[in-house]
């Protein structure tokens, strides 16, 4: 052999065996960390629109939201302390003056759905600090891991999400468009835009697919929507395809693509297949809705019902889910309670139907956390039921919360917090939700080591 | 051989001498107040993204030759914002249109009957240009080689393309 052929055949071969490790069968171009998932699916709920930490971990119902400030001859009977979360707290329920029920004047409240709470089936870290007093900065710490000062309403988020460093790192077999969802109560507050970052490296070809059901499976998308035709995927979609790609091609040579999330045609399909059935059944009345949701359900209790059908659909290795109905807390303190009430039936009912789903039972986490609290005094503005006060976001009371998460390999019934150190120290926070599910789904070390946390943002499991 | 050589050398010299002053002879303006024009493929214009409002409004002008109310244009676009995968959007609520009556679509006849007039109205209809040499090609080979007496809804799948098609996104 000649030296320069050689040189040539040593050299190829040396690129062959440094480069091939590396393009592996999943299509990831470099090999994960090798740390291994604790669950192959994770829901995260972000509950669910301003709760206010008094109410909830607090269990202070009535006593420390309105008896400070009620008129003198109503005080006694508001000092009434008790758990309205039933299916996630542990805690007794308050022993009377119950308005966050069915019935008239919601008197009786919810059974619980689990025979065990979301606490006692996990972890609840009772001093989580949320990174911002707002809704949208809120539910953007949630999902980028970061909060960023420059980051506006109405705007994408600035660093990558969740969706994102899962799609974009964990690679397209694993982490493909349809196994990522992102389920919103409505289409208020910018929320459609959180399904992906405006980040350059990453964007909306990571991002997670969305529905707003109540507004996609609601009248709208009675009248607008529903009646689609599913046209034939070989005989009538192929020739479609093939004729669109051909005009995109054209356009494309000068320059010009359009952004896409990323389906493939198969899951386009799958989605559009979906959406039908979903006007089926909800014109049938067979969606997965929570069992009080026929006759004292909200916004929220549809929204689980909709996730549920998802979840059961495409088996999502993530689904975000956002609740947001508790939010009327600024002029309706007894419709707070309620929406309050809904929303851990609602969760209940989440955590119920997974343990029921053969894929997904004993293989999936769910994480619970509000994406900001409320006020620790009121507003002036008065309900019209009880003359309750209402209450803003605005104050540092607004940063204090919780985050309850349950599923495999964790600790039971552990409740983390800062017993010897001064509470809400800032240890835990929002921003720590993103590397928490990075770590369950085995992506840790790849999306902490992108560089675009909130300094000291970490995975709960390593700070509890 | 004297001679000779000097009338060589002066035909030579005159040669040299005509050609390098005519040579460095000015060029002549021949301008014809034409501007000069850069050639561009005719989807340069468009450059602007249509919002989503924009887009259905067209849309439904293209399918039903009518104009739809503020209302319903508001509507579809919450719709659209309520699906994460704005290509699943824009299908649906274009195979919605076709669903419903009153589209004005040319029959399978119509097309197959004056294929090159059809191909120039659907780009000058949903495109707002006349297509390339390479577009009616492609178009012609294509919708001929697939136009089977079984298939009625050829004319639809190519509105559809038209329709959804990154072009028609721009104006």
């Amino acid at each position: 052999m000649k030296r320069r052929d050689f040189i040539k055949k040593t050299g190829l071969a040396a690129a062959g065996a440094f480069i091939v490790p590396y393009i592996l069968p999943s299509g990831r171009l470099f090999a994960g960390t090798g740390a291994a998932p604790k669950a192959n699916h994770v829901v995260l709920v972000m509950f669910a629109g301003g709760v206010r930490y008094q109410e909830s971990i607090g269990q202070q119902y009535l006593k420390a939201s309105q008896m400070p400030y009620a008129q003198t001859l109503a005080k006694p009977e508001l000092n009434v302390t008790g758990n309205i979360m039933n299916n996630m707290l542990v805690g007794a329920a308050p022993a009377s003056k119950i308005l966050y029920g069915k019935g008239a004047g919601g008197q009786t409240p919810f059974t619980p759905l689990l025979s065990q709470s979301l606490q006692q089936q996990g972890m609840l870290f009772t001093e989580m600090k949320s990174s911002s007093p707002g809704h949208y900065g809120g539910l953007n710490a949630l999902l980028q891991g970061n909060t960023l000062y420059s980051q506006g309403l109405k705007q994408r988020p600035i660093n990558p999400t969740i969706f994102e460093y899962l799609r974009r790192h964990g690679g397209p077999t694993d982490f493909p468009a349809s196994k990522v969802w992102f389920v919103g109560n409505g289409i208020g507050n910018s929320l459609p835009l959180l399904n992906s970052s405006e980040h350059p490296g990453y964007g909306i070809k990571y991002g997670a697919n969305f529905f707003a059901p109540t507004i996609t499976f609601g009248p709208k998308g009675d009248q607008y929507l529903k009646d689609a035709k599913v046209y034939h995927p070989l005989d009538q979609l192929a020739p479609m395809y093939e004729m669109k790609y051909f005009l995109d091609n054209s356009f494309e040579n000068i320059g010009r693509s359009f952004p896409s999330l990323g389906n493939t045609d198969d899951e386009k399909n799958q989605i559009k297949l979906f959406m039908k059935s979903m006007f089926t059944k909800t014109a049938a009345g067979t969606i997965a809705f929570p069992p009080a949701h026929a006759d004292a359900g909200n916004g929220d209790t549809a929204t689980v019902g909709y996730a549920c059908e998802v979840m059961k659909e495409f088996k999502p290795k993530l689904t975000v889910v956002n609740l947001s109905a508790v939010d009327t807390c600024h002029s309706g303190f007894t419709g707070y309670l309620r929406a309050l009430h809904r929303a851990d039936h609602a969760v209940g009912h989440l955590w119920d139907f997974i343990q029921k789903d053969s894929v997904m039972a004993g293989n999936t986490t769910i994480i619970a956390v509000p994406e900001c609290g409320r006020d620790l005094t009121p507003n002036l503005i008065k309900d019209s039921e009880n003359n309750f006060y209402g209450y803003d976001h605005s104050d540092t009371n607004t940063l204090d919360v919780f985050c309850l998460m349950a599923g495999p390999n964790m600790p039971l019934n552990a409740t983390v917090n800062s017993a010897n150190n001064p509470a809400f120290s800032g240890q835990w926070k929002t921003a720590d939700i993103v590397p928490t599910i990075a770590d369950i789904l085995g992506l840790k070390s790849e999306v902490m080591g992108a560089g675009m946390l909130a300094s000291g943002a970490g995975s709960l499991f390593d700070k509890n | 051989m004297n001679k000779q050589y000097i009338l060589r050398t002066i035909i030579c010299l005159t040669f040299v001498i005509t050609t390098t002053l005519s040579g460095c002879r000015k060029e002549k303006d021949r301008s014809y107040d034409v501007n000069q024009v850069e050639l561009l493929p005719p989807t340069a214009g468009k450059t602007k993204l249509k919002t989503n409002e924009q887009y259905v409004a067209i849309l439904y002008a293209n399918l039903f030759q009518k104009a739809l109310s503020a209302n319903q244009i508001f509507d579809i676009n919450q719709c659209m914002q309520s699906i994460g995968d704005q290509e699943i959007a824009r299908e649906v609520v274009v195979s919605n249109m076709m669903n419903k009556p009153g589209t004005i679509i040319p029959t399978k006849a119509q097309m197959a009957g004056n294929l090159n007039k059809f191909i120039l109205d659907t780009y000058n209809r949903f495109l707002i240009r006349n297509p390339t040499e390479a577009e009616k090609t492609y178009f012609n080979n294509y919708i001929t080689s697939h136009i089977t007496p079984t298939d009625t809804i050829l004319p639809e799948l190519v509105y559809v393309s038209f329709a959804l098609s990154n072009e028609y996104m721009f104006y």
